[in-house]
């Protein structure tokens, strides 16, 4: 690494008169493996060498970044970037950051199975097993795409403030798309795997497995499948749905800079203001976090892009909403430390305030115990379709393997149930709350330049109560 | 070392080494983005970068890698790694290939621009007078970006094609806010800095925005729509997506088995356009070092092609399009043709319906079928009798792809140049009225 380049970089920005410097350092090699219907698509990787530096001069902000290394490019762009803030001072927003204890350390996750031990033909070889086993369904599945990549990434932080950080976290993780057809229809399905460690983790998911139960599940509800039925009905939804929806919902309108308002034009604001923390906004049973320190999490990290240190957030506590997710700048606004949520994909984005883990805490049912107790209703094991509104109030959820509950038990699939729902009706509408946990890994999109940044959503089953479907 | 000499000295070395087939690209780019929210200026950004990007096959194994760090030493560890995992890699029976050159090239007219190489922090003055605009229109707060970029490629392949292009590039957004429930989102773009009016469209989202204030909840139900050109280019956005041959064969299209058929209304023609004058997406050549062409892919309703590079051509048994995307073919600029009806002539044809401005968070149920859902975002007005009249929120677009073209009933005579956070294909396009257009909205 170039860290002799990052410390000058950040001593060389307050040498030309700014009040703080931070720069971020990064180096990550990669590799991915595509299998498209059974061929080997292509084999790639990659490698990153960048430095990123946020500049504060006269409370204005300038961000910089090159994947030049040279200290004289750099001091030419650190020259320009405040030769801009100084050009934009009369028009910018005033720029605090919250005080925080400057922390130095040094992490590493540790690979049981380091990346870098395993070949690539053990990599691909691992997708076209998967491959295998689905043929040997002889479910008819016209499109199988699978992708498995990994990743390693070593990142320096150090700022004006005295911050040092040097951390490097391995990642992988697995994608599909299969499409199953049958009497002329057809259904998708497209998930994700993702996970921080070492190739362990690959071998624990059991590839061939996860596509094997999916396209039985697709092609059972395509041949069995019945209408939804129109009364309001009872839903138990799996851990699947409850992740995606406390990320949608639960996560999203939590971000104080979308409260302030600063990702109006991108990813939107937020329905919650400053004023509603304190209010209720679910059921007594509902609980939501966001905690970057789950160990092997896909959202993981020890300390954020900040230097400040992680912990769990809780964004609603027992129904009532407690707690946004903060860098240092929204963190001053509002008058609060920050809490650690300062996040960016790599070395030439700017850090801004983004979920890590965000998942629904268990409650004390087994998710049996939900069912036992729904005469009529639906269970939603996963989806495909989702969408929700730039404030986070309408969403959309649209089932893929889901089931039919009548008088306590799961019975035939249903097609495509709709939930589309108000926030505070969702949230409101919970009575109960099981202990089954599971965490599923995404790519959340915020910022822009876009930065799909790796996170895990989850929870365990939950039960709304009364819910007409939509259409 | 000059990014040439790097490309030749990858190039021949795999070759030696027994590569069939290798592309070597470097892209150098100088970019800013001025991001600004509640009328002030957030952050002023800069980038520099420099990208290597090696594409090899070797006896039909397929190995891409892109590399963010430009040296020689670099580079010569790069064809190490090459050569060492081609060697593990599995081959792609169905790869056909990579054009053979040499071709000539026009220049992309009105694609580089000295005003924006030599814009710098210039670009504030832009901000400041687009805000200034949007707040005398009557917004009380805006958000956006705008952001410029200097772009040179150089690109030598295997087979005879040693060609480099240059681009400048300018975009602008500004979403004007009069409420939390009010709003306004204009976009646009252009390769020419003069050609882009900032303060036209500050003015314009400030209109839709004041319009919106005090919105009701809007109904579910069948609504004959008036789409601006930001949000149905949203949606040929995604059809364009369908349109690439990579994603027929990858089950992302709705389009697989429909050449040849009506796929949107005879009304409706779309063009790939990667020649187009001042085009956001246009270049020289595409990623193979093919010619950029035009290529007509709906002609009045029916689907003519798919977008291709020389390996999957030949797959489809035709010719490229000159589309690559060495993996994936792409859009360069994606044009609806324009029609005869000013926009208040569409609002005429409106008994009862809905226009709409702006639209986020497309997703698909089925790539397939093309069933998806999209929200409205920013402006909802409902239309009476051809005339604009109450906000509305609320709703969302649950929809199918094909059958929403099909209803296209009347083209727009004033095209709009959209890209944006949802759009990544630059997009020309004029306001469309759909008829029928199936709305949902939370059930009580």
């Amino acid at each position: 690494m170039f860290k002799e380049l990052a410390d000058f970089a950040v001593k060389y920005a307050l040498k030309l008169g700014a009040n703080y410097s931070e720069v971020r350092l990064e180096s990550t090699t990669s590799n991915s493996f595509i299998l498209k219907n059974g061929i080997a698509e292509a084999s790639g990787f990659g490698k990153i060498n960048g430095l990123g530096m946020r500049i504060i001069k006269n409370k204005t902000l300038g961000f910089a970044s090159t994947n030049h290394m040279d200290k004289e490019k750099i001091k030419k762009l650190i020259q320009n970037t405040i030769n801009t803030t100084e050009k934009a001072s009369h028009l910018r927003e005033e720029i605090n950051l919250s005080e925080e204890k400057a922390n130095k350390d040094r992490y590493r996750v540790k690979q049981k199975i380091n990346l870098n031990d395993v070949g690539p033909e053990e990599k691909i070889r691992l997708l076209f097993d998967a491959e295998k086993e689905l043929i040997d369904t002889k479910i008819k599945i016209p499109s199988r795409y699978l992708s498995l990549s990994d990743s390693i990434t070593t990142e320096y932080l150090v700022n004006s403030d005295g911050t040092n950080i040097l951390a490097t976290v391995p990642r992988v993780c697995f994608f599909y798309l299969l499409t199953v057809e049958k009497n002329d229809k057809t259904s998708q399905r497209i998930w994700q795997y993702g996970q921080t460690g070492g190739f362990e983790f690959v071998k624990k998911w059991d590839i061939p497995s996860i596509v094997v139960n999916e396209v039985k599940a697709l092609q059972k509800n395509l041949r069995f499948g019945v209408k939804p039925p129109k009364q309001a009905v009872d839903i138990v939804a799996a851990p699947q749905i409850v992740g995606i929806m406390v990320h949608e919902s639960g996560g999203h309108p939590y971000e104080a800079d979308r409260i302030i308002g600063r990702e109006g034009a991108q990813a939107g604001e937020s329905f919650i203001t400053k004023e509603m923390m304190g209010t209720r906004i679910g059921s007594k049973v509902v609980n939501v976090v966001d905690d970057p320190t789950l160990e092997n999490s896909y959202g993981f990290y020890k300390y954020d892009n900040e230097g400040v240190k992680a912990g769990r957030k809780y964004l609603i506590k027992k129904g009532i909403i407690n707690e946004f997710l903060h860098n240092r700048e929204t963190a001053y606004c509002m008058g609060i430390k920050s809490n650690g949520s300062s996040r960016s994909v790599n070395y030439d984005r700017e850090s801004i305030v983004r979920m890590s883990n965000t998942f629904m805490l268990p409650g004390k049912y087994s998710e049996e115990e939900l069912i036992e107790d729904v005469k009529l209703g639906i269970y939603m094991k996963n989806f495909m379709e989702w969408n929700i509104d730039d404030k986070r109030i309408n969403q959309k959820y649209v089932g893929a393997e889901s089931y039919l509950i009548k008088n306590g038990e799961i019975k035939e699939p249903v097609i495509k149930p709709v939930i589309e729902i108000t926030t505070p009706q969702l949230y409101k509408s919970i009575d109960a709350v099981a202990k089954n946990m599971e965490y599923h890994a995404g790519n959340c999109g915020k910022g822009e330049p876009m930065q799909p940044i790796p996170v895990w959503f989850g929870g365990p089953s939950i039960r709304l109560r009364k819910i007409r479907l939509g259409n | 070392m000059e990014p040439e000499e790097i490309s030749s000295h990858v190039l021949n070395k795999l070759l030696k080494a027994g590569a069939d087939d290798v592309i070597v690209s470097v892209s150098k780019q100088e970019s800013s983005q001025i991001k600004y929210s509640n009328n002030l200026i957030n952050t002023t950004k800069t980038w520099e970068k420099i990208d290597l990007g090696i594409f090899m096959a070797l006896k039909k194994k397929i190995v891409l890698t892109n590399i963010k760090e430009f040296s020689l030493s670099a580079a010569d560890d790069i064809v190490n790694k090459l050569l060492k995992f081609v060697k593990s890699a599995s081959p792609n029976s169905e790869y056909a290939g990579i054009a053979k050159g040499p071709f000539s090239y026009k220049e992309v007219e009105n694609g580089y621009d000295k005003k924006i190489v030599s814009l710098g922090d210039k670009s504030i003055d832009y901000v400041e007078k687009a805000i200034n605009k949007a707040l005398e229109s009557g917004a009380k707060r805006t958000a956006g970006v705008f952001e410029n970029s200097v772009t040179n490629v150089s690109l030598l392949t295997s087979n005879n094609i040693k060609a480099t292009d240059k681009g400048t590039h300018s975009y602008f957004s500004i979403r004007a806010f009069n409420s939390k429930d009010a709003s306004g989102q204009k976009v646009g773009f252009s390769r020419i800095l003069n050609l882009l009016d900032v303060e036209k469209l500050a003015e314009e989202a400030a209109l839709i925005s004041k319009q919106s204030l005090n919105p009701e909840h809007g109904k579910f139900g069948k609504f004959d729509v008036v789409f601006e050109p930001l949000p149905f280019a949203n949606i040929i956005d995604n059809l364009g997506m369908a349109m690439s041959a990579f994603s027929v064969e990858a089950g992302l299209s709705c389009l697989k088995n429909m050449i040849g058929k009506q796929v949107a209304n005879k009304k409706i023609t779309i063009i790939d356009d990667g020649t187009l004058k001042n085009g956001f997406g246009s270049s020289k050549f595409d990623a193979e070092g093919v010619p950029t062409q035009k290529n007509i892919m709906v002609g009045k309703g029916i689907l003519k092609t798919y977008l291709h590079n020389t390996s999957t051509a030949k797959r489809f048994n035709t010719k490229t399009t000159a589309n690559a995307g060495l993996l994936s073919p792409g859009p360069t600029n994606l044009i609806v043709k324009k029609g005869s009806f000013s926009k208040q002539e569409l609002f005429e044809q409106v008994k009862n319906g809905l226009y709409i401005t702006n639209i986020w968070y497309t997703r698909f149920q089925n790539y397939n079928t093309g069933d998806f859902s999209t929200i409205p975002r920013d402006g909802i007005f409902m239309i009476k009798n051809g005339r604009i009249g109450q906000p509305i929120k609320g709703i969302r677009i649950s929809e199918n792809i094909l059958n929403l073209l099909k209803n296209a009933a009347a083209i727009g005579n004033k095209p709009e140049r959209v890209i944006g956070w949802e759009v990544e294909t630059p997009v020309v396009t004029p306001a469309v009225l759909v008829k029928d257009v199936n709305i949902t909205r939370p059930v009580d």
